[in-house]
């Protein structure tokens, strides 16, 4: 039993997305430590940690869509639309903050649901149906305020900047979702039902799997991660932002990217994604280090995706 | 004995000589500085006071439009001025992503930076971590934008979006004699300083109900969006049917320029516009002979940032508002009862010069092309 385990152990490390994203960190790590001595101390890598917690949210949610071979346009709006939602109303009335995380997840989670639901029953291609999404959010937030608007409670900036033993409590929480997220998908029956549904949707509807059920359900929890995101992102800056989002949708894709799930759906390890989530956020760290301009930032991570891709396609495995 | 007003006016007096000796025009100090009605306090710095040389980092916002890169080299300048105070300098970019730029100020955090030079991507956003960065004892200097809390940072530079945006606006109405229809074309929507601007300027059109605004669109700052958004406008109300367009900077005045003169109006037909910045807009105004205002977001600011960081550093008491001058361009014949020039049209305009260079870098011989400054590191 337990030999059993450790080969499926040796099996996933040699998974090539793994071990790329892997040799990727470790080249990063190496080059910081022989640039900066302040780079691989403790202390960077938990400022790292906390501010990967974001990214980390929003590509959780992105990589369940992915696996159910989806994809998710919207979750830039989302997490926009969250922070509009939670600072405006908690700024008209202060004492419903704590109402109102559960509010805004509640809305993402619903946003989510209905990108599933249309999904579904129009069978329009998802990329069709959340920009859709995406560009109504987006509309009815500059609608509402061009600018940053809203605030919240002092106490509510903790959620990103407070320490848990040193450790950011953002970065815990992340953690700790990508582990559930984890136990979810690898010993839960609907969880499994995720890969088999990406895989081949006619093959599991045979196996009597309820493929709607599940796209609803993968659909709901990127919505629902994107709007923790948005929380994340308004304890970060006390306000809500009509802009915050823009980037997040195609950064939300680059670690699933690299962490080695297929866009197409039913292959891939959510810890993949954390990898990824590490990488870029380490990277971005890294070239801010060597006082290296955005736009080659840009460029390097560029090489990086297309080199990390084009090693895995190499391996035999198409994206 | 020095009483707080005095040592404010010696601090200002002497942050703005450099300023002074190299402008072209009004040489006073900074109109924004006399005529504003509140106190500016003066901040004592000795807590922060040390010796060099200094580890300054500088977050900025973005270097995504023509100002924006100007502004990047006056900051530049700035250091190399300073070569012998500073011997770190350590830049980030945020590409106008105010998260981003709260990571990019945790990294030079953790660089053990001496103090934080920051351009704010948003006034609110950044709130926090500044007032985090103060409170761990890094003083921090904001440049262009400031944040809410006065809290959060030291002292505050900058050229003043709002009287910018007043005088511009005003002139525009007294030069259409309080009548006329006219396009507002501010910056880049969401943006501090273009809502800055925006509604300064409309607080100025409404006390003169001749005035009726016909369309008001916002253009990003780019000539090219202000060309295609002005051409637009003249298909949809005819020629003849605008008296008027107030743009908040010459980046997107020179695009609406050009709309006009694409419908086939030119010289003194078009219609009197502002916006400063861009000298490829003071050649158009020039060359065409339309009434014309232009007022710089002098990018100079940069350069007199730097120099308010090393007095920080140095434990030199700073004013928590640092205004630095601007000059009022006006084609000849076209100042109003409210608006002189300082500097007349044909006195200002670098015919010489490239189109895209900014104005009021501060900098000598200045070309953004070749531009090269020796830096710390």
């Amino acid at each position: 039993m337990k030999l059993t385990s450790v080969n499926q152990s040796l099996r996933r490390l040699q998974d090539p997305s793994l071990i790329i994203v892997i040799l990727l960190l470790v080249i990063v790590v190496i080059t910081g430590s022989v640039l900066s001595d302040r780079f691989g101390t403790m202390r960077n890598f938990m400022n790292v940690l906390e501010q990967a917690a974001g990214l980390g949210f929003a590509s959780i949610g992105q990589a369940l869509v992915v696996i159910v071979g989806g994809i998710d346009l919207s979750i830039g709006a989302v997490v926009t639309a969250s922070t509009i939602l939670m600072a405006a109303v908690v700024d008209l009335h202060p004492a419903l903050m704590i109402p109102m995380i559960f509010g805004t997840l509640l809305f993402g989670t619903m946003i989510g649901f209905l990108n599933g639901y249309v999904t579904i029953r129009t069978g329009v291609h998802p990329l069709i149906v959340t920009l859709g999404t995406a560009s109504i959010l987006n509309g009815a937030v500059l609608i509402y305020t061009l600018q940053p608007t809203g605030s919240v409670p002092y106490w509510f900036e903790e959620f990103a900047y407070g320490r848990f033993w040193s450790v950011p409590v953002s970065g815990l929480v992340m953690l700790l979702c990508f582990v559930m997220v984890w136990v979810f998908l690898r010993y839960f029956e609907t969880g499994r039902a995720f890969y088999a549904v990406g895989g081949s949707p006619d093959a599991a509807h045979l196996s009597g799997i309820q493929c709607n059920k599940i796209t609803l359900i993968a659909y709901s929890a990127s919505g629902f991660f994107a709007a923790l995101a948005g929380a994340y992102f308004v304890s970060r800056t006390s306000v809500g932002d009509p802009r915050v989002g823009d980037p997040i949708t195609l950064s939300s894709i680059t670690p699933v990217i690299l962490g080695g799930l297929i866009l197409g759906g039913g292959k891939g390890n959510i810890f993949g994604v954390l990898l990824g989530v590490f990488l870029i956020s380490l990277l971005s760290n890294l070239l801010n280090y060597m006082n290296v301009s955005t736009f080659i930032q840009w460029v390097i991570q560029g090489l990086i995706i297309i080199v990390a891709v084009s090693i895995y396609v190499h391996k035999g495995r198409k994206l | 004995m020095f009483t707080k007003l005095s040592k404010l006016m010696l601090v200002v007096a002497i942050a703005f000589a450099p300023v002074m000796a190299t402008a072209d025009g009004y040489v006073g100090l900074p109109r924004t500085f006399l005529w504003n009605p509140n106190f500016n306090e003066v901040i004592d710095t000795s807590d922060y006071g040390g010796e060099g040389p200094f580890a300054i980092g500088f977050s900025n916002a973005s270097q995504g439009d023509g100002w924006l890169g100007t502004f990047y080299h006056s900051v530049q300048y700035g250091v190399s001025q300073n070569l012998d105070k500073i011997d770190r300098f350590i830049v980030t970019d945020a590409n106008g992503d105010p998260t981003k730029q709260i990571s990019d100020i945790q990294d030079l955090l953790e660089q053990d930076i001496d103090l934080l030079l920051v351009n704010p991507a948003t006034a609110d956003a950044l709130d926090p971590i500044l007032g985090r960065t103060m409170r761990r004892g890094v003083p921090v200097v904001t440049v262009a934008r400031r944040v809410e809390s006065d809290d959060s940072f030291v002292s505050f530079v900058t050229a003043s979006d709002t009287a910018l945006a007043r005088m511009s606006a005003t002139w525009m109405a007294e030069i259409l004699d309080g009548k006329g229809r006219i396009v507002l074309l501010p910056g880049l929507a969401g943006a501090s300083p273009a809502e800055m601007r925006l509604q300064a300027a409309k607080e100025v059109f409404a006390q003169f109900p001749g005035i009726e605004i016909v369309d008001t669109q916002y253009t990003g700052w780019s000539p090219a969006n202000g060309r295609q958004i002005m051409a637009a406008i003249i298909q949809r109300e005819g020629v003849g049917n605008i008296d008027g367009v107030w743009a908040d900077s010459g980046l997107q005045g020179s695009g609406s320029v050009e709309a006009f003169m694409g419908a086939g109006v030119t010289g003194t037909d078009i219609p009197p516009h502002t916006g400063g910045d861009l000298n490829g807009m003071y050649q158009l105004a020039h060359e065409n002979g339309f009434p014309f205002a232009g007022i710089d977001y002098t990018p100079s600011i940069g350069a007199a940032a730097v120099n308010l960081a090393v007095d920080v550093l140095e434990g030199t008491p700073v004013p928590q508002r640092l205004d630095v001058n601007f000059q009022v361009v006006i084609s000849p014949g076209h100042e109003t009862r409210s608006i002189s020039a300082d500097v007349l049209l044909p006195d200002y305009v670098a015919m010489d010069q490239p189109g895209e260079l900014i104005m009021g870098s501060g900098i000598p011989n200045y070309d953004p092309n070749s531009f090269s400054v020796d830096l710390p590191n």
